[in-house]
């Protein structure tokens, strides 16, 4: 019983923990940036950059959201590893 | 005294006007000076303007001949290469050991990509999966759905090609037609221990080989209010039969044959995630295939036959960085359930039977599996699997991509691996595969599953246990 109720507290805080993908997707909306418009090594330089993060208004947005919004960005970049699947 | 007066007021006057002409043709020359000065200025704005345009226009053919460059590129290569060095050693059910070690083999694998219009692209793969220091045509390889899928010659195979059409879009029920080659190889979880992203439409553990076929997608998100959720209804050829000595078959159009069917399949595949929670995928299917041709390679149509039908049902979940742990998990149950016609194929039986055997035959299977990373950017992994077949299990792995099909297994079937990741396009594994077999023909659609015992000898001798301890490389860019 006791376990059922650890696993029932663990469910309901599942969406609590770990946010899902498409509050990064509408930051990256807000900010007008495309991740398919890059190359990895591109979004990477962008990332280094005060300037051009300045540009994009990366530089106004938490630690973590930039962590958050780089790896979105680098995982969907044009030459990024993107998943084969029928349709999608 | 009048005239004093008058005299000394025009003179001041006269004074008085000479002044402000003075003023006047002082202001009107500094203007001048001004405007020339402006004139100056704007002279070499012009120039600079000019300048610019002319920078500006050479930026701009040198754009254009990149776009155009970019542009006449109409189709995109990207590379996947594995290289895997095998030990085997088998263990019989007579009790005798077989070690087959240092096996190497390479495969090639050239993937395209191309973006016809903006509803329309196209994805092929070309492979090559061969053995070191070997060019023989491997008989398997003869087989639709394991062209490029098992180690063979070092020819070119089109493992896949197919046509995304895309239609609906921007609507409540966006939609979309895979017409080709489909890409149901590789599928979930595989990914994993390649350490790539999802490489395939179908659940492993149910398909995994090449296949021709239409799919019909719905994006099924805004209905369900559930991000990635996509409904998806197919149709394949499962074996198209062709009779060589006549050179027809009803793979061919217009033609017939009276004698042996085609095996058509057709499933239904839900695609969706657990609601708010990060990078996870829930699959269900059910697949139907029909008039399973008992050997397609067999070309004596009074030999051959078709031997009965099958259900398959499925279902999996599996987690990318459960909860942000660095910890990926999957599980998946698959269900199978054969109808053999009572036909039989030579001396083998029919479909998972013995002659004139029409009973039902239901099996299962569950393979799950966990991959954890650590270290420095999570440059190690370290992973485990199992799965556990019963009686008479069948799937569509012929063509898996581990020459032993490991998810067919009627037995169960252990595996662990360490990874080391090189970099964002490739990684190194380490692994060891521990399979026990407890019935006979895992993976084979004929004869008669039995339980596999000592007493199993000579030309009944078969495989009780298989072990392996592997090293490959994977390379993706």
């Amino acid at each position: 019983m006791q376990e059922m109720k650890k696993i029932i507290l663990l469910f309901i805080f599942i969406p609590f923990l770990n946010a899902s993908d498409s509050n990064v997707i509408a930051l990256a909306q807000s900010l007008n940036l495309s991740a398919g418009s890059k190359a990895i090594v591109q979004w990477e330089r962008v990332f280094k950059s005060k300037k051009k993060m300045k540009r994009y208004k990366i530089n106004t947005l938490s630690p973590i959201e930039k962590i958050e919004l780089e790896e979105y960005l680098i995982e969907h970049a044009i030459d990024s590893d993107q998943p084969t699947i029928a349709g999608v | 005294m009048k005239k004093y007066i008058l005299f000394f007021f025009f003179s001041v006057a006269i004074l008085h006007s000479n002044d402000t002409k003075n003023t006047e043709q002082t202001t009107i020359q500094d203007l001048v000076k001004e405007i020339n000065i402006l004139k100056k200025e704007v002279k070499t704005l012009k120039i600079t303007q000019e300048n610019n345009l002319n920078e500006i226009e050479e930026i701009s053919d040198f754009t254009e001949s990149i776009e155009a460059n970019s542009l006449k590129d109409k189709i995109n290569f990207s590379l996947g290469f594995k290289t895997n060095l095998d030990n085997f050693s088998k263990k019989y059910a007579d009790g005798t050991k077989v070690q087959n070690s240092n096996i190497w083999s390479n495969k090639l694998m050239l993937n395209m990509k191309a973006d016809i219009s903006e509803n329309m692209n196209f994805y092929g793969r070309l492979s090559m999966y061969k053995y070191w220091g070997s060019s023989i045509i491997h008989p398997y390889t003869y087989y639709d759905n394991m062209q490029g899928r098992v180690p063979s010659d070092s020819a070119m195979y089109i493992e896949r090609a197919y046509i995304n059409w895309f239609f609906n879009k921007g609507t409540y029920l966006p939609m979309a037609l895979t017409i080709g080659r489909q890409p149901s190889s590789d599928g979930p979880s595989n990914q994993f221990k390649d350490n790539t992203s999802r490489k395939g439409t179908y659940s492993a553990l149910l398909y995994d080989g090449a296949a021709d076929g239409i799919v019909l997608t719905t994006n099924i998100s805004k209905l369900i209010h559930n991000e990635k959720s996509y409904l998806r209804i197919g149709y394949s050829k499962g074996f198209g039969y062709s009779e060589t000595a006549q050179d027809i078959g009803n793979a061919f159009v217009g033609a017939s044959n009276n004698d042996i069917k085609d095996t058509n399949v057709v499933g239904i595949f839900l695609d969706t995630t657990v609601p708010n929670v990060k990078n996870t995928l829930v699959q269900i299917s059910y697949s139907h295939m029909d008039d399973i041709v008992a050997n397609p390679l067999e070309n004596n149509s009074s030999r051959n036959t078709n031997i009965g039908s099958l259900d398959l049902y499925g279902a999996m979940f599996e987690a990318t960085n459960f909860l942000n742990t660095h910890l990926d998990l999957f599980a998946q149950l698959g269900l199978s359930i054969a109808h053999p016609n009572g036909n039989s194929y030579a001396n083998y039986g029919g479909l998972l039977s013995a002659p004139n055997d029409t009973s039902d035959k239901k099996a299962y299977s569950l393979w799950v599996g966990t991959r954890y990373g650590f270290g420095e950017k999570q440059k190690y992994k370290i992973g485990f699997e199992y799965n556990h077949g019963s009686k008479n299990w069948i799937n569509l792995t012929q063509g898996s991509f581990d020459i032993y099909n490991k998810l067919a297994t009627r037995g169960s079937a252990y595996e662990t691996y360490l990874m080391y990741v090189i970099n964002r396009h490739s990684n190194i594994r380490l692994g060891y595969v521990n399979i026990n077999y407890d019935y006979t023909r895992s993976g084979w659609f004929v004869g008669e599953s039995k339980k596999i015992t000592s007493t199993m000898i000579g030309s009944d001798r078969v495989v009780e246990n298989l072990q392996s301890i592997y090293l490959k490389m994977n390379v993706h860019f």
